[in-house]
Protein backbone atom coordinates (compact mmCIF):
# COMPACT_ATOMS: atom_id res chain seq x y z
CA UNK A 1 0.00 0.00 0.00
CA UNK A 2 3.00 2.43 0.78
CA UNK A 3 2.83 2.87 -3.45
CA UNK A 4 0.12 4.57 -3.62
CA UNK A 5 -1.49 7.87 -1.56
CA UNK A 6 -4.38 7.62 0.70
CA UNK A 7 -6.55 9.56 -2.03
CA UNK A 8 -5.17 7.97 -4.36
CA UNK A 9 -5.90 4.64 -3.09
CA UNK A 10 -9.38 5.67 -1.99
CA UNK A 11 -9.99 7.09 -5.83
CA UNK A 12 -8.92 3.64 -7.72
CA UNK A 13 -10.95 1.36 -5.14
CA UNK A 14 -14.09 3.47 -5.66
CA UNK A 15 -13.38 3.17 -9.27
CA UNK A 16 -13.11 -0.39 -9.26
CA UNK A 17 -15.78 -1.17 -7.36
CA UNK A 18 -18.55 1.36 -8.36
CA UNK A 19 -18.03 -0.50 -11.97
CA UNK A 20 -17.93 -4.00 -10.66
CA UNK A 21 -20.90 -6.26 -13.09
CA UNK A 22 -22.01 -9.03 -11.34
CA UNK A 23 -20.81 -11.83 -13.28
CA UNK A 24 -22.28 -15.60 -11.77
CA UNK A 25 -21.86 -16.28 -8.01
CA UNK A 26 -18.51 -18.28 -8.15
CA UNK A 27 -17.11 -16.46 -5.36
CA UNK A 28 -20.09 -16.06 -3.52
CA UNK A 29 -20.43 -19.92 -3.76
CA UNK A 30 -16.82 -20.37 -2.46
CA UNK A 31 -17.77 -19.11 0.92
CA UNK A 32 -21.81 -19.54 1.39
CA UNK A 33 -23.61 -22.19 2.23
CA UNK A 34 -26.53 -22.71 -1.10
CA UNK A 35 -29.30 -22.40 1.81
CA UNK A 36 -27.83 -18.87 2.97
CA UNK A 37 -27.63 -17.81 -0.39
CA UNK A 38 -31.08 -19.11 -1.47
CA UNK A 39 -32.30 -16.17 1.07
CA UNK A 40 -30.61 -13.27 -0.68
CA UNK A 41 -31.08 -11.76 -3.51
CA UNK A 42 -29.46 -12.91 -6.78
CA UNK A 43 -27.24 -9.55 -7.72
CA UNK A 44 -26.33 -9.33 -4.55
CA UNK A 45 -24.83 -13.35 -4.31
CA UNK A 46 -23.46 -12.61 -7.89
CA UNK A 47 -21.82 -9.05 -6.29
CA UNK A 48 -20.16 -11.07 -3.50
CA UNK A 49 -16.91 -9.69 -3.04
CA UNK A 50 -15.34 -10.92 0.01
CA UNK A 51 -12.81 -13.68 0.57
CA UNK A 52 -14.59 -15.65 3.72
CA UNK A 53 -17.65 -15.48 5.77
CA UNK A 54 -17.16 -13.49 9.01
CA UNK A 55 -20.69 -13.98 9.93
CA UNK A 56 -20.14 -17.69 10.32
CA UNK A 57 -17.82 -16.68 13.51
CA UNK A 58 -19.72 -13.52 14.56
CA UNK A 59 -22.19 -15.97 16.96
CA UNK A 60 -25.13 -13.23 16.13
CA UNK A 61 -27.73 -13.20 18.44
CA UNK A 62 -31.41 -11.93 18.23
CA UNK A 63 -31.52 -8.49 18.82
CA UNK A 64 -27.93 -6.86 18.53
CA UNK A 65 -26.85 -4.35 16.18
CA UNK A 66 -24.59 -5.18 13.77
CA UNK A 67 -21.88 -3.31 11.52
CA UNK A 68 -20.80 -4.30 8.11
CA UNK A 69 -17.45 -2.41 7.43
CA UNK A 70 -17.07 -1.96 3.34
CA UNK A 71 -20.95 -3.47 2.92
CA UNK A 72 -20.30 -3.86 -0.87
CA UNK A 73 -23.85 -4.92 -2.63
CA UNK A 74 -24.62 -6.06 0.85
CA UNK A 75 -24.30 -9.80 0.82
CA UNK A 76 -23.09 -9.99 5.04
CA UNK A 77 -25.08 -6.82 5.88
CA UNK A 78 -28.41 -9.29 4.81
CA UNK A 79 -27.26 -12.19 6.39
CA UNK A 80 -26.71 -10.28 9.74
CA UNK A 81 -30.09 -8.81 9.24
CA UNK A 82 -31.19 -12.25 8.88
CA UNK A 83 -29.65 -13.78 11.98
CA UNK A 84 -30.47 -10.93 14.45
CA UNK A 85 -34.05 -10.77 13.22
CA UNK A 86 -36.53 -8.08 13.54
CA UNK A 87 -35.97 -6.87 16.94
CA UNK A 88 -31.65 -6.27 16.01
CA UNK A 89 -29.96 -4.07 13.18
CA UNK A 90 -27.49 -4.47 10.32
CA UNK A 91 -25.65 -1.17 9.22
CA UNK A 92 -24.02 -1.46 5.88
CA UNK A 93 -21.17 1.00 5.70
CA UNK A 94 -19.73 1.75 2.52
CA UNK A 95 -17.34 5.00 0.84
CA UNK A 96 -18.79 3.92 -2.91
CA UNK A 97 -22.21 5.27 -3.74
CA UNK A 98 -23.19 2.72 -6.50
CA UNK A 99 -22.72 0.28 -3.59
CA UNK A 100 -25.02 2.17 -0.86
CA UNK A 101 -27.61 1.79 -3.50
CA UNK A 102 -27.08 -1.91 -4.24
CA UNK A 103 -26.91 -2.75 -0.78
CA UNK A 104 -30.12 -0.43 0.14
CA UNK A 105 -32.24 -2.09 -2.91
CA UNK A 106 -31.41 -5.58 -1.87
CA UNK A 107 -32.61 -5.01 1.44
CA UNK A 108 -35.65 -3.67 0.12
CA UNK A 109 -36.10 -6.79 -2.41
CA UNK A 110 -35.45 -9.09 0.80
CA UNK A 111 -37.73 -7.41 2.44
CA UNK A 112 -35.81 -6.71 5.44
CA UNK A 113 -36.50 -3.62 7.21
CA UNK A 114 -33.73 -3.93 9.75
CA UNK A 115 -31.39 -3.07 7.05
CA UNK A 116 -29.48 0.64 7.53
CA UNK A 117 -27.13 1.78 4.88
CA UNK A 118 -24.84 4.61 5.31
CA UNK A 119 -22.05 5.99 3.03
CA UNK A 120 -18.98 6.93 4.41
CA UNK A 121 -15.41 5.95 5.18
CA UNK A 122 -14.74 2.68 7.34
CA UNK A 123 -11.76 5.19 9.31
CA UNK A 124 -14.22 7.78 10.08
CA UNK A 125 -17.11 5.48 11.38
CA UNK A 126 -20.56 7.94 11.12
CA UNK A 127 -22.11 6.12 14.35
CA UNK A 128 -21.81 7.07 18.03
CA UNK A 129 -19.24 5.42 20.48
CA UNK A 130 -20.46 2.34 22.08
CA UNK A 131 -23.25 1.63 19.42
CA UNK A 132 -22.26 -1.69 17.78
CA UNK A 133 -22.37 -5.18 19.66
CA UNK A 134 -20.55 -6.44 16.88
CA UNK A 135 -18.51 -5.05 13.72
CA UNK A 136 -17.87 -7.59 10.87
CA UNK A 137 -16.12 -6.98 7.76
CA UNK A 138 -15.07 -9.01 4.41
CA UNK A 139 -12.19 -8.64 2.33
CA UNK A 140 -12.19 -4.30 3.39
CA UNK A 141 -9.48 -3.95 6.33
CA UNK A 142 -6.86 -4.71 3.15
CA UNK A 143 -7.46 -1.63 1.09
CA UNK A 144 -7.37 0.62 3.47
CA UNK A 145 -3.69 2.68 3.72
CA UNK A 146 -5.04 3.73 7.76
CA UNK A 147 -5.51 0.24 9.12
CA UNK A 148 -4.67 0.94 12.66
CA UNK A 149 -7.22 3.65 12.33
CA UNK A 150 -9.98 1.81 11.01
CA UNK A 151 -9.48 -0.51 14.09
CA UNK A 152 -9.45 2.34 16.13
CA UNK A 153 -12.61 3.28 15.43
CA UNK A 154 -13.87 -0.07 15.44
CA UNK A 155 -13.09 0.22 19.19
CA UNK A 156 -14.78 3.12 19.09
CA UNK A 157 -18.27 2.45 18.20
CA UNK A 158 -18.46 -1.11 19.71
CA UNK A 159 -20.22 -1.72 23.12
CA UNK A 160 -18.11 -3.04 26.25
CA UNK A 161 -17.94 -6.98 25.16
CA UNK A 162 -18.58 -5.93 21.43
CA UNK A 163 -17.44 -8.34 19.23
CA UNK A 164 -15.42 -8.46 15.82
CA UNK A 165 -15.27 -10.82 12.99
CA UNK A 166 -12.95 -9.81 9.95
CA UNK A 167 -11.89 -11.73 7.10
CA UNK A 168 -9.54 -10.49 5.02
CA UNK A 169 -6.37 -11.65 2.82
CA UNK A 170 -2.70 -11.38 4.63
CA UNK A 171 0.52 -12.05 2.73
CA UNK A 172 2.91 -14.26 3.99
CA UNK A 173 6.03 -13.50 1.69
CA UNK A 174 5.92 -9.72 0.22
CA UNK A 175 4.89 -9.58 -3.26
CA UNK A 176 7.29 -8.29 -6.28
CA UNK A 177 7.73 -4.53 -6.65
CA UNK A 178 5.92 -4.52 -10.11
CA UNK A 179 2.64 -6.08 -8.64
CA UNK A 180 2.81 -3.82 -5.45
CA UNK A 181 2.72 -1.13 -8.00
CA UNK A 182 -0.33 -2.04 -9.92
CA UNK A 183 -3.76 -0.33 -9.73
CA UNK A 184 -5.33 -3.29 -10.40
CA UNK A 185 -3.62 -5.15 -7.18
CA UNK A 186 -4.71 -2.60 -5.38
CA UNK A 187 -8.36 -2.62 -5.89
CA UNK A 188 -8.20 -6.54 -5.16
CA UNK B 1 1.05 -7.64 11.74
CA UNK B 2 -2.42 -7.46 11.38
CA UNK B 3 -2.92 -9.15 14.71
CA UNK B 4 -0.08 -6.67 16.63
CA UNK B 5 -3.05 -3.83 15.05
CA UNK B 6 -5.72 -5.62 16.71
CA UNK B 7 -3.74 -5.99 20.22
CA UNK B 8 -2.50 -2.44 19.97
CA UNK B 9 -5.93 -0.76 19.82
CA UNK B 10 -6.71 -3.06 22.68
CA UNK B 11 -8.71 -5.60 20.96
CA UNK B 12 -8.47 -8.63 23.47
CA UNK B 13 -9.09 -12.80 22.66
CA UNK B 14 -7.75 -12.15 19.56
CA UNK B 15 -8.00 -15.54 17.19
CA UNK B 16 -6.84 -16.51 13.44
CA UNK B 17 -9.87 -18.76 13.23
CA UNK B 18 -9.93 -19.75 9.76
CA UNK B 19 -6.79 -19.20 7.29
CA UNK B 20 -6.90 -20.72 3.61
CA UNK B 21 -4.34 -20.22 0.92
CA UNK B 22 -5.63 -17.88 -1.57
CA UNK B 23 -3.98 -18.18 -5.44
CA UNK B 24 -4.07 -17.14 -8.84
CA UNK B 25 -7.36 -19.37 -9.73
CA UNK B 26 -9.08 -18.14 -6.24
CA UNK B 27 -8.67 -14.79 -7.52
CA UNK B 28 -10.26 -15.54 -11.03
CA UNK B 29 -13.39 -15.92 -9.86
CA UNK B 30 -13.52 -12.25 -8.93
CA UNK B 31 -14.83 -9.71 -11.56
CA UNK B 32 -12.74 -7.22 -10.10
CA UNK B 33 -9.83 -8.52 -12.46
CA UNK B 34 -9.31 -8.70 -15.94
CA UNK B 35 -8.08 -11.65 -17.88
CA UNK B 36 -5.12 -9.20 -18.65
CA UNK B 37 -4.12 -8.65 -15.28
CA UNK B 38 -4.31 -12.05 -14.08
CA UNK B 39 -1.74 -12.86 -17.43
CA UNK B 40 0.53 -10.09 -15.81
CA UNK B 41 0.06 -11.60 -12.37
CA UNK B 42 1.01 -14.91 -13.66
CA UNK B 43 4.61 -14.13 -14.97
CA UNK B 44 4.66 -11.21 -12.49
CA UNK B 45 5.13 -14.30 -9.77
CA UNK B 46 7.42 -17.31 -9.09
CA UNK B 47 5.04 -20.39 -9.97
CA UNK B 48 5.24 -21.58 -6.54
CA UNK B 49 3.57 -18.78 -5.37
CA UNK B 50 0.45 -19.41 -7.66
CA UNK B 51 -1.81 -21.42 -5.53
CA UNK B 52 -0.34 -19.28 -2.47
CA UNK B 53 -0.21 -15.41 -3.68
CA UNK B 54 -1.75 -14.68 -0.29
CA UNK B 55 -3.98 -16.03 2.66
CA UNK B 56 -7.22 -15.35 3.39
CA UNK B 57 -7.98 -15.22 7.03
CA UNK B 58 -11.09 -14.75 9.91
CA UNK B 59 -10.17 -13.04 13.16
CA UNK B 60 -12.43 -12.37 15.51
CA UNK B 61 -11.68 -10.69 18.95
CA UNK B 62 -13.67 -8.68 21.45
CA UNK B 63 -13.80 -5.26 23.28
CA UNK B 64 -12.63 -5.43 27.21
CA UNK B 65 -15.85 -5.14 29.43
CA UNK B 66 -14.47 -2.79 31.49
Amino acid sequence: MGYFREGDARAIIREAYGQVQADGATVAEAFYAPQELARIPREAVELALGVGHPIRHASLRPGEVVLDLGCGAGIDTLLAALAVGPGGRAIGLDMTPEMVERTRRHAAAAGLANVEVREGLIEEIPLPDASVDVVVSNGVLNLSTRKSRVLAETMRVLKPGGRVSLSDLVLIETLPEEVLKSPAALAG
Amino acid sequence: MLLKKFFNVGLEDIAVVERKPFGLADLARYPLFTKEFLAFLRNAMPVHRHEELVFSIVITAHKPFA
